[in-house]
């Protein structure tokens, strides 16, 4: 990896991303590669590179503002609704560019999905909630529907909470079991990455911990890319993590190692609490 | 006077001023009901609800005791609500643009302004509006007996509707939370798809509630009527359906306007305002009633 090449004299360790033993190129099923990122005139993201393995857990940290919930939206394009935000750079996702125009943004979505910070449920019942996506490109006979909705429920941890009410409003959910719907929702698709913008931050600790029950479940056939606030999450959750500063990539690798033996820095401070 | 005092002192004035605008406001209210009642209820039998008032009824001094505002209820329903069916048609869908694609564009913001400017114009002036388009196209087309229609009043009642359902569809719209048409996206559904399955449906009490804000705003509104539908002592047939609504047509205020004219039959009056009221009412307590029963279900 060029990354991993000796740094010239000019520049400092800390502004050169560090790459440790980043994932077998055979297993990367996402990648972000130089990536830039504006927001109208006001440049969010430079040159970020970001590997995504398959079926591991992927998480972004860093402090606020550090540009890991926008590589995050960049990801499945959601982005592309706000007409002065745009990319620059490479999103290559099943041997395709995803910025280059050909790859169709709703099938891309289909196949990436999302979480959100807060949950999202739908005004509509728990149901049609994780049937919503479903309908969009498949027709379904009602048994399979049941079944598929049924599923969903089971693997986001939530069917023995809302079985007996399927035609309750999703709106009328607690926190915890809305942000474990929206998941439910999100994998009903089957897609094969699911990306996850700080999804506990708004939850209790007990909902918290059930939700990464479910992610650390859903990880066997999904691959997940999490941003997170919350470091032990990160630790707990993920294979790789990558930690942001300022728009940049400042470190990226196995999760382990980042967190015991950063090669950066900032990296180390942020860890450790010393600052962010 | 210590401060604690002072503060105290400073507390009942605030509180009590509220206590006194909410008592006037109450009063208001009050005596307007008492009044409509006392004045409006021996009028509302069922020869009042199922006579027409009869051309001749302000004139014939028998004319009251035989004449009733069945005319003037039928006009009303039926413009009412073919204004509102437009108005909301065209209303929503002009909000939803606003909301949902305009942003702050230039002619998003032009829209905006000409719409507020509408929202405020006074409805005489609408009413002309109308009349002098109609008169134009029908002396034009050589039919000017058809100037004065219910058709012209619905139209002229749509366009007083039309702005409060733009305004508030636009920001009911825009109180949903941007993540929710994220999420709806980022299942690959289109922006279009999202907005009617979801925004709509999340923002459904607010829409309710501007049909009848634009409802309560026409009811009773008498000066666009008086230059569109102008007024008639006959009631639509439903047979003549068509025909009827092409004609000159009776409407509740327009009665008022007529019916108060004379001692004879200024109690008419009272009980058209009474039956007035009384819809707009009964349409806000059903408004209340759908978008509670919505929220529940």
């Amino acid at each position: 990896m060029t990354m991993n090449e000796p740094l010239s004299s000019a520049s400092s360790c800390d502004d050169e991303p560090q790459y440790m033993a980043p994932p077998p190129e055979e297993n990367i099923v996402l990648r972000a590669r130089k990536l830039n990122f504006y927001y109208g005139t006001s440049q969010a993201l430079h040159e970020v590179d970001l590997p995504v393995e398959k079926n591991k857990v992927t998480a972004l940290i860093g402090p606020s503002g550090c540009g890991k919930s926008t590589l995050l939206r960049a990801l499945n394009q959601i982005y592309a609704l706000y007409p002065k935000q745009r990319a620059e750079g490479e999103i290559i996702f099943d041997g395709q560019d995803v910025l280059g125009g050909k790859v169709r943004v709703d099938s891309l979505r289909e196949r990436v999905g999302m979480v959100f910070q807060k949950p999202t449920p739908f005004p509509m019942s728990i149901y049609d909630n994780v049937a919503f996506g479903v309908r969009l490109y498949h027709k379904k006979s009602k048994a399979q529907m049941d079944e598929l909705v049924e599923t969903s429920l089971k693997r986001a941890a939530l069917w023995d909470e809302v079985k007996d009410k399927l035609n309750a409003l999703g709106t009328g959910l607690s926190g915890g079991q809305q942000q474990r719907l929206c998941v439910a929702r999100g994998i009903a698709v089957e897609p094969e990455v699911l990306l996850l913008d700080e999804p506990a931050s708004a939850l209790d600790p007990i909902s918290t911990a059930k939700l990464e029950e479910t992610l650390t479940q859903l990880k066997k056939d999904i691959t997940i890319v999490i941003v997170t606030h919350n470091l032990q999450q990160a630790a707990r959750l993920s294979d790789y993590t990558g930690f942001m500063f300022l728009g940049k990539m400042i470190e990226f690798g196995p999760t382990g190692a980042l967190f015991s033996t950063p090669k950066s820095q900032r990296t180390r401070d942020y860890v450790t609490g010393r600052f962010g | 006077m210590n401060r604690a005092l002072r503060r105290r002192l400073a507390n009942y004035i605030f509180v009590g001023a509220c206590l006194l605008a909410t008592g006037l406001a109450v009063l208001s209210l009050t005596s307007l009901f008492i009044s409509l009642f006392w004045n409006g209820f021996s009028g509302l039998n069922m020869l009042t609800l199922t006579k027409d008032s009869g051309l001749i009824a302000a004139q014939d001094p028998n004319g009251p005791q035989l004449g009733g505002l069945y005319d003037g209820i039928v006009g009303s329903l039926v413009m009412s609500i073919l204004a509102m069916v437009a108005a909301l048609f065209i209303g929503i869908f002009a909000g939803t643009w606003l909301a949902e694609y305009a942003g702050e564009s230039h002619t998003g913001n032009i829209i905006r302004f000409l719409n507020d400017v509408l929202l405020s114009a006074p409805s005489i002036l609408v009413g002309l509006a109308v009349y002098t388009y109609i008169f134009i196209v029908m002396t034009w087309h050589n039919t000017p007996q058809y100037t004065y229609s219910g058709l012209a009043g619905a139209a002229a009642l749509a366009i007083l509707a039309l702005p409060v359902i733009v305004r508030t569809t636009e920001d009911m719209l825009l109180l949903q939370p941007a993540q929710l048409r994220e999420a709806g996206v980022a299942l690959g559904a289109s922006r279009g798809l999202v907005i009617r399955q979801i925004i709509w449906r999340a923002a459904r009490t607010g829409l309710l509630t501007g049909g009848l804000l634009a409802f309560a705003r026409i009811s009773g509104e008498t000066a666009p009527l008086l230059f569109t539908a102008f007024g008639n002592g006959q009631s639509i047939a439903l047979r003549h359906f068509i025909s009827g609504i092409a004609d000159k047509t009776s409407a509740l205020p327009l009665l008022i306007n007529s019916l108060y004219q004379s001692p004879l039959t200024v109690n008419f009056a009272w009980t058209a305002a009474l039956l007035i009221s009384l819809a707009v009412l009964a349409v806000n307590i059903l408004g209340r009633f759908l978008a509670r029963g919505s929220r529940h279900s």
